[in-house]
């Protein structure tokens, strides 16, 4: 009996031997790659002072310096020339420290003497030099920076859209390298400033509108639209309701509100659902909360006063209301009135002032009627301009040239861009990037640019996060 | 230490130590005639059984070398196996009703787990390393087994006694999962030890660890740290790892029998997302891809106590009593995959059921020679919770305690020596539903000629779910709400059964045949309904009806060493959908073989057999539009499917040490085809395909069998 241990011990042996495992994970030793942030920077009329910014791929591992020269075109340093730099160079070279755990690194640039009219004056900054072990430049390694107003040559956004609820409309301008924000819930209603009499809703709250038989606004009580109240909304699922909301298109005759008449009989009340206020509740990662509690309902009227509008609101169930007057300004696409203020507020930039606008937004899908999209990104259509989709199959992004450009393409829907830069998500998929994908975007001066979107949400999988790169084609 | 080395040293050890054994066969105590529990007022044969209940013996669960329930099933008539991928679980599927309405028990109880208690069971989480047998009634058993047990049981008998002194049996199995395979990162390892023991001719005890570690498939993905946003990282199968300790006291003594069983499950459940983040740096034209991941933990335990005995001469009581728990913990983070780093780290409980649960009964009451009564009661008390993440719910969790208090009565009336019949009754009490009401009637009649014919009638309800009752999916696009003043369904079944079992006259060959017919409903279907077109909205209601009516033929053939069974099976499928504005509820038909050979050889103390199953083609009715706009119904049909396994299990040193050799799934079965989601015009339907299985799989078993 004693000689069977051993068979078992052997046994148990090699229950052991066949459980152990280990975690073999290889940890990949990256490099350190300094770039500038941007490959251009322009200055303005009134601007004389710019930082220049350098980002790292990572955390800087420990000390280092990083060294930046400099060519120019009708441009010299010094003192009492055309620029100089902060901190100063030495022998043509700029150099900064990068500390450890640093995850970017930036100079000042000041302009001393302004462009002569009709002759180019420009400076190229080239990282010439990474002193850090495994430290290398790479992607954006030079810099130009005009000493007069110039088209941005491309480089990085992230529009800040705020996160999952996403609470904010950001306007993008692209040839400035610039973006505005403000809240989806600061504006209501949005007058056209063009020769139509036209009055938007805010899409990005999911608003509609219905128009009311009556004249008399005042008259208008509760009762007499509640049957009307079901159908005024977003989603529902009906193919007819689309004629609640305004053509998605941006095509400023399709307005849900019809022609402001210059006969005041002809402009009858409307009902107004004012949509959903921004969600406030935080979303499974991944998601997206973009309606929180109903905004409620309210009654319109407007008229016309000249080149003007009278815009006349109250609540649903007031039997007085309120007036005011909207003046048109050509520098604006629309003129912005909240209700909740009762006052004009300013939303959008000059129309030549911005190209993207990515905001949360109705769409339709057909036969379905109206439908609610997050992370969608509108361009200026009314301000002239226009995009179009290019599948990374056909011409990878790298490799399209201006010679690749198909102006037969350009879309001036304003969803041109839309949510077809990423993926839609479904039951149990989420939304995610499209990285097969990217864009031509001519805006109104006529530059064309390519853009890619490079992000849907954040490290952490958080959306709300949107952030693309794009190149002046020329 | 590769294997092969230590089973050279294991074989030269056991050149020594042949005939150091006593000549005693381990499996010479099991009796020839099948004996059965589920269902009954105390253990007694197959053939006394007014129940049909279908038995799946140790013995084939060690041919087939199966690791946990799903392996057997497999190979069974009328059920499917349905693995679903992405969330490790493998649910079962019987007369086309899902594992909401089929109950999993462990010597009568049901077994709890993170949805439920015994039903919508992981049939993977069941390990059978101290089974003895799987006893399988098809139908609705309300009557004995309450509710949820609409489509049919499946009772686990464990092994409660030993012929030994000491039974010491450790045995390593390692599997290839499809063509991987690899000693840490690949394939399954499976370790485990089983001690029995008689303290003394009363007591008895026992204990089982199994250590499975699967390692996943991957296919054509590439595992955790594959960095591009391809689709390719993760795996096809998700990686598992299982630790079961089960340990038994039982107490056998003069009108008092008892037993204490208990159990603890641990399993490690590994999603790697395919979904990868790029996270492009424009300016450096660097990339830092990161990854949501989710690992779940499961924990379950299980006590069982049992108590059995003579309450009177003839009365006999038999209760049980039970604690049990499984939680589904998530630790979510994502993952930097190049600096292998976890970020965001957050862990919770996902979801859980624990509660206690009793079952009790009187038998033989006012017992004579032609009636006896059956009394019992079940109670339970489970505490449920789901978290956010676990469903769309309004609130951020449910929690929720379901008691239920059923008692139930059923009588055997022996009409003559062939004739007899067995009514039932159960009334279903609970804290959340109106009360429900399960009945059952069953006969059985022998015919002069050994014919035995049985029939039998049952209800059972299903009770609703959490995403029925609690589902909350509201936002501007959506209205989709769970209804809590739901009803249970209702499930009805009849069956008849005619059987035979024929013997030459030197007993050389036997054959028993069976042939069954069954018809089964189930009303008050819930099912998602459209409650308000405009705006539209949806909500979970009691509306469809389902039914299914079937035949099959079963033979089983003994024949000196062989034994070759063989069964098909007919059914048709009708779905009453009032919840859609049109339907077809036509019967759509499908077929299933399957077939068993098992030869042994005893020169070589060598075991040969083969088990093969076929699913035939399967139908669901799409809906879709003609080119006149109108909605038409087309058949969307799943291609047939065939699965074969196939085992040599040789026994050496007197049967102390057994090898098996085999393979899963020869037919290289992965996924089949479907033609699913109408919604597009005709001829667009796409056809996508239904994961089944990673491939063919080879495994080897060394066993070995100490008796003292």
């Amino acid at each position: 009996m004693k000689i069977t241990i051993k068979p078992i011990l052997t046994l148990l042996l090699l229950v052991l031997v066949s459980a152990c495992s280990s975690d073999d994970a290889t940890v990949v030793q990256e490099d350190f790659v300094v770039a500038f942030e941007n490959p251009s920077v322009s200055f303005g009329a009134s601007e004389d002072e710019k930082n220049i910014d350098l980002v790292f791929s990572t955390a800087a591992p420990e000390n280092g310096s990083v060294e930046i020269s400099f060519t120019g075109t009708n441009a010299t340093y010094g003192d009492t020339e055309d620029f100089v730099t902060v901190p100063a160079a030495v022998n043509g070279v700029v150099t900064l420290d990068i500390a450890s755990g640093a995850e970017r690194a930036s100079f000042v640039f000041k302009k001393l003497k302004d462009a002569v009219e009709g002759t180019e004056k420009s400076i190229t900054l080239e990282i010439s030099a990474v002193h850090l072990s495994d430290g290398l430049s790479n992607g954006t390694t030079s810099m130009q920076v005009a000493f007069e107003e110039t088209a941005a040559l491309g480089g990085q956004m992230a529009p800040e859209v705020g996160g999952p609820n996403e609470p904010n409309q950001v306007y993008i301008d692209l040839s400035a390298q610039n973006q505005s924000s403000i809240s989806r819930e600061a504006w209501d209603l949005a007058f056209y400033n063009g020769d139509a009499f036209r009055v938007a809703i805010n899409s990005s709250l999911y608003m509609a509108v219905a128009e009311h038989d009556e004249i008399d606004i005042d008259a208008v009580t509760a009762e007499q639209v509640a049957g009307l109240q079901a159908s005024v909304a977003v989603g529902t699922f009906d193919a007819a309701n689309t004629a609640y909301v305004d053509v998605p298109s941006g095509d400023i005759k399709g307005t849900a509100i019809k022609e402001v008449s210059e006969v005041d009989a002809a402009n009858k009340v409307y009902l107004l659902n004012m949509g959903s206020k921004i969600g406030t509740e935080e979303p499974e990662t991944g998601g997206v909360n973009t309606s929180g509690d109903s905004r409620g309902w309210m009654k319109i009227r407007v008229l016309r006063n000249g080149n003007d509008y009278t815009l006349q609101y109250a609540r649903l169930e007031d039997t007085t209301h309120k007036e005011i007057s909207v003046s048109k300004d050509a520098a604006f696409n629309f003129q912005f009135v909240s209700l909740i203020s009762d006052t004009l507020v300013s939303v959008e930039p000059e129309k030549d002032k911005w190209d993207l606008n990515f905001t949360v937004f109705t769409n339709e899908i057909e036969g379905y009627g109206s439908y609610g999209y997050a992370d969608f990104v509108a361009t200026n259509s009314k301000g002239e301009v226009s995009a179009y989709k290019v599948d990374a199959e056909s011409k990878p992004y790298e490799e399209f040239t201006i010679s690749d450009i198909d102006t037969e393409a350009l879309d001036t829907d304003q969803r041109a861009i839309g949510s077809s830069w990423r993926n839609g998500g479904g039951p149990g998929t989420l939304p995610s990037l499209k990285e097969d994908v990217f864009f031509i975007v001519k805006d109104g001066d006529g530059n064309y640019y390519k853009l890619k979107f490079t992000a849907l949400v954040n490290e952490s999988g958080i959306r709300g996060y949107p952030a693309f790169e794009y190149t002046l084609l020329q | 230490m590769s294997l092969r080395v230590s089973f050279t040293v294991l074989s030269t050890l056991f050149c020594v130590t042949i005939n150091a054994q006593e000549q005693r066969d381990s499996t010479g105590t099991t009796a020839l005639e099948e004996v059965v529990v589920t269902g009954q007022y105390h253990r007694q044969s197959v053939d006394k059984s007014v129940f049909q209940v279908k038995v799946i013996p140790r013995r084939v669960i060690d041919n087939l070398a199966a690791n946990n329930l799903a392996d057997v099933l497999n190979q069974t008539l009328n059920i499917n196996i349905v693995p679903n991928p992405s969330s490790g679980k493998s649910g079962v599927q019987l007369f086309g009703l899902d594992s909401q309405y089929f109950k999993i028990l462990i010597d009568n109880v049901p077994l709890i787990n993170d949805e439920g208690l015994g039903n919508n069971t992981d049939l993977t989480q069941l390990n059978l390393d101290d089974v003895e047998q799987v006893e399988i009634v098809e139908g609705s058993m309300g009557v004995q087994y309450g509710s949820n047990a609409v489509s049919g049981i499946i009772n686990i008998i464990t092994k409660k006694s030993s012929a030994y002194k000491w039974q010491i049996n450790p045995y390593v199995q390692e599997e290839t999962i499809g063509s991987e395979y690899g000693f840490a990162h690949k394939g399954r390892h499976i370790q485990s030890l089983k001690v029995g023991h008689n303290i003394s001719e009363k007591w008895y005890m026992n204990g089982t660890y199994t250590r499975n570690d699967f390692a996943g498939h991957f296919g054509d993905r590439k595992g955790r740290d594959y960095e591009r946003n391809d689709g390719h990282r993760g795996h096809e199968w998700l990686p598992k790892l299982q630790n079961n300790a089960k340990a038994l006291v039982r107490y056998n003594g003069d009108g008092l029998k008892a037993f204490y069983r208990f159990e603890y499950f641990d399993e490690e459940v590994s999603l790697y997302d395919s979904l990868v983040r790029t996270n492009l740096n424009s300016a450096t034209q660097t990339t830092n891809p990161t990854a949501s991941d989710e690992i779940f933990l499961s924990k379950r335990f299980n006590h069982h106590f049992n108590l059995s005995g003579k309450l009177t001469e003839t009365i006999n009581y038999d209760a049980s009593f039970s604690y049990q728990q499984q939680k589904r913990d998530v630790e979510t983070y994502n993952y930097r995959i190049r600096s292998n780093e976890k970020f965001d780290q957050e862990s919770f409980e996902y979801e859980s059921r624990k509660g206690f649960y009793s079952r009790g009964t009187l038998n033989n009451l006012f017992r004579n020679r032609w009636s006896n009564y059956q009394f019992g009661y079940e109670v339970s008390a489970i505490d449920g919770y789901s978290s956010s993440l676990a469903g769309d719910f309004e609130t951020d969790h449910i929690k929720r305690r379901l008691e239920s208090y059923d008692v139930f009565a059923s009588a055997e009336y022996v009409v003559s020596k062939k004739f007899s019949v067995r009514p039932g009754v159960r009334s279903l009490f609970s804290s959340k539903f109106d009360p429900q009401t399960a009945f059952s009637l069953s006969t059985r009649y022998l015919f002069e000629n050994a014919y035995q014919l049985r029939a039998v009638l049952g209800t059972s309800p299903r009770s609703p779910n959490y995403d029925e009752l609690f589902s909350y999916f509201v936002d501007i696009n959506h209205d989709l709400r769970g209804n809590e003043d739901l009803d249970p369904e209702r499930g009805y079944s009849a069956f008849l059964h005619l059987k035979k079992e024929f013997w030459a006259e030197d007993s050389a060959w036997s054959l028993k045949s069976k042939l069954s017919a069954w018809y089964l409903s189930v009303d008050d279907r819930i099912e998602l309904t459209i409650v308000n077109t405009n705006p539209l909205a949806f909500q979970y209601n009691n509306i469809d009806s389902y039914k299914t009516w079937g035949l099959s033929y079963t033979n089983t053939l003994s024949y000196n060493k062989l034994q070759l069974s063989g069964g098909i099976s007919f059914s048709g499928q009708s779905k009453n959908l009032e919840s859609q504005e049109d339907f077809n509820d036509d019967y759509l038909y499908s077929v299933q073989l399957n077939g068993n050979l098992s030869y042994r050889l005893p020169k070589w103390n060598t075991v040969f057999s083969a088990y093969y199953k076929f699913t035939g083609k399967q139908y669901q009715f799409l809906q879709d539009q003609n080119e006149e706009g109108e909605v038409i119904f087309i058949k969307g049909e799943q291609d047939q499917y065939a699965w074969l396994d196939a085992t040599v299990k040789k026994s050496f040193y007197d049967n102390r040490l057994q090898l098996t050799l085999g393979a899963r799934n020869l037919i290289d079965i992965t996924r089949v085809n479907t033609v699913s989601g109408g919604g597009g015009t005709l001829h667009s339907n796409a056809t996508s395909s239904v994961l089944l299985g990673y491939g063919r799989s080879y495994f080897l078993k060394l066993s070995y069998n100490l008796n003292l």
